[in-house]
């Protein structure tokens, strides 16, 4: 499979604070990658980078070009949504259909309309006189109707209620996503798109602490819910992450064969946001670790 | 050129003038519906014989003039559309780099396939070009109910202005004599609307002050530093209207193409490159 | 080397805002010194037709008069 992004140490500063200290990601084609990291780990802006919205350095090739060079013809492949509401809000919803079917060769502009057809949205408002889920539907209307070849979506369903966010995510799948395109999400609300997503990246602090195919998931990582007996043993084979659930204990190995943990207990997959937490666990473990070893040489 | 990119362009255009139809639009509007309100009110208090004899005045100045003579009077009436037009400039353009940053709309522009040197050329088009043609064309609705009033007054009267077709003719002149000028001013003040512009893209916060401030700063450093007033001179080399109105559509070509204007338009397109490139950062 | 000079001035807002000020100077500067500026202003009197209020003034008194 070839990869529609190739990054290659990214980095990004504001001032002193670095945002990105050397990302490395690779996107193949047709993924449906979910991107998740608490706040400020530069989910943000690394999707920017991605679409050429934020200057970075480092090597980076998305859908074949250089988006510091040519944005404005990556964005006949690549479609974007915020967060927060970047639709212009003085435009009327008909105004900015009139807009993009004028500016962007790949809109159809029917398409569009009958994806409106079926949400509330009435067509002469202008778009600050909407709601924020309505915004959402709106702009996620217009892209739908792009046949582009990447979609990065940033926190798209941020503050929405969960009918919208819902009905948002079911449309992204089974009126957009083709198994040819590709979709990028970052949310730091895991459970929700768990199900949809075929590559996962974790993303902490300026830096990939995992990237993985969903599949490859069950096989690198498990959970083992531990019989009280065999807890030390259980311990001995060095998990990642320990948590107390209704009284048992749960414990998270990072590629340690099925096979050993079998014996002691229930082996699962765990799920995204478990592993998440448990990754980020790690990472914080390891650089404390790291930091009190240079406070040693002192 | 092709038709896509024709229509494009064109879209680009009507974006801008969506976005500022108070500027573009309303402003000569009600400019235009206040001078209207005075004018009647002067002439409501004016007494009935004081009237006949500004008309009988009129119509004698008027006498034996071709409607090419007549246009720059006309045109009389154009300076206050012209200094709101200016004042409106200068808002458009501090304004129209800053605001999409600061409500974040400049992400979904940028996630179009409309490149930031075309964007900002659309921009100078439609101030520069497309804004003046409303002007004009408020400022024709007033010519017209002032001479229908004027041929009527002469009829009350009994006193014959020049003809309605003539003055007709020479009010559509003075509208293309005024448009031309304010094509010609837009494109003579280049360096400064290139200026206004970079300062659009640049600030965070406050573009008007960051755009005077750096400008006195430079001027006061280029006299301290190097006691040497360039800067000073340049600026009041550009400054004088007599340089932009044209008052005869044989001005237009001279004016258009001597050396001044064609090095502004240069040095200005410098900036305008600048607003360019920093349009490239969106935070 | 060329790519390091652009990447140089194009870094951030700041450097784009001084690179493009000092072009923008230099140039007016430059050719100021050279062709010696001054302020050609082409003649604003209006060659074809004057209205003033002393000539209105004029023009009623003589009326009157008649």
């Amino acid at each position: 499979m070839t990869s529609i992004v190739h990054a290659k140490g990214l980095e990004k500063s504001f001032g002193r604070f670095r945002a990105l200290k050397g990302v490395d990601l690779d996107i193949p084609r047709g993924a449906i990658s979910g991107l998740i990291g608490p706040n400020g780990a530069g989910k943000t802006t690394t999707l920017k980078a991605l679409i050429g919205l934020c200057d970075v350095q480092g090597e980076l090739e998305v859908a074949g070009q250089d988006p510091r060079r040519a944005r404005h013809k990556l964005m006949e492949e690549v479609c974007f949504i915020a967060d927060v509401g970047i639709l212009p809000r003085w435009l009327r919803v008909n105004q900015l259909l009139d807009y993009v079917a004028a500016v962007h060769p790949r809109f159809d502009r029917g398409r569009a309309e009958q994806f409106l057809a079926s949400t509330d949205i009435p067509p002469n408002k202008r778009i600050k006189e909407l709601s924020k889920g309505m915004i959402t539907q709106l702009h996620l209307a217009v892209v739908m109707a792009i046949d582009v070849r990447l979609l990065v979506l940033d926190e798209p369903t941020l503050g929405l209620d969960i009918v919208y966010r819902k009905e948002f995510y079911d449309r992204l799948l089974n009126d957009f996503y083709d198994g040819d395109r590709t979709i990028i999400i970052s949310t730091h609300q895991v459970e929700e798109i768990e199900a949809l997503l075929s590559h996962l990246v974790f993303i902490n602090k300026g830096e990939i602490v995992l990237n993985t195919q969903m599949s490859e998931l069950e096989i690198r990582y498990s959970e083992l819910i531990v019989q009280s007996d065999k807890m030390a043993e259980a311990e001995a084979l060095g998990p990642i992450y320990q948590r107390k659930t209704l009284g048992k204990h749960c414990l998270t190995f990072e590629d340690v064969p099925r096979e050993k943990l079998q014996p002691l207990g229930e082996v699962i997959t765990p799920s995204v946001a478990d592993l998440f937490v448990a990754k980020m666990r790690q990472d914080r473990v390891l650089g404390e670790a790291a930091a009190t070893g240079e406070a040693g040489h002192e | 050129m092709n038709n896509f990119s024709v229509r494009q362009f064109a879209m680009l255009l009507k974006r801008e003038l969506l976005e500022h139809t108070t500027l573009f639009f309303y402003a000569p509007v009600i400019l235009a519906a206040l001078i209207f309100l005075f004018t009647a009110w002067v002439l409501h208090m004016l007494p009935g014989d004081e009237l006949a004899i500004a008309i009988e005045y009129v119509a004698v100045a008027f006498d034996g003039l071709s409607p090419r003579d007549m246009a720059p009077l006309f045109m009389s009436l154009s300076i206050p559309f012209t200094l709101v037009f200016s004042i409106c400039a200068v808002v458009y353009l501090l304004s129209t780099l800053y605001q999409d940053r600061k409500d974040s709309s400049v992400l979904f522009w940028h996630s179009m396939p409309v490149s930031d040197l075309r964007t900002v050329l659309s921009k100078l088009v439609a101030l520069i070009v497309v804004a003046p043609l409303f002007y004009i064309a408020v400022l024709f609705v007033l010519y017209l109910l002032g001479i229908g009033w004027m041929t009527l007054l002469g009829f009350n009267y009994d006193i014959a202005v020049a003809g309605l077709a003539y003055l007709l003719m020479a009010a559509l002149l003075s509208l293309l004599l005024v448009y031309c000028s304010m094509v010609i001013s837009g494109l003579w003040l280049f360096p400064t609307v290139g200026w206004l512009l970079l300062f659009s893209a640049f600030a965070r916060r406050a573009p008007l002050m960051w755009a005077v401030g750096v400008f006195m700063l430079l001027l006061f450093l280029e006299d301290f530093v190097f006691g040497s007033q360039f800067l000073a001179n340049w600026i009041e080399s550009r400054s004088n209207p007599g340089q932009y109105i044209v008052f005869d559509i044989a001005d237009l070509l001279p004016r258009l193409f001597n050396y001044d204007m064609l090095f502004g338009i240069a040095v200005g397109s410098i900036l305008v490159g600048g607003a360019v490139v920093m349009r490239r950062f969106t935070d | 080397m060329m790519e390091q000079v652009r990447a140089l001035l194009l870094k951030n807002r700041y450097s784009v805002l001084v690179t493009t000020i000092t072009a923008y100077v230099l140039v007016v500067v430059i050719e100021g010194a050279v062709t010696g500026r001054e302020a050609r202003v082409i003649d604003l009197d209006n060659p074809y037709f004057e209205l003033n209020i002393q000539d209105f003034e004029e023009f009623r008194d003589r009326r009157e008069r008649e």
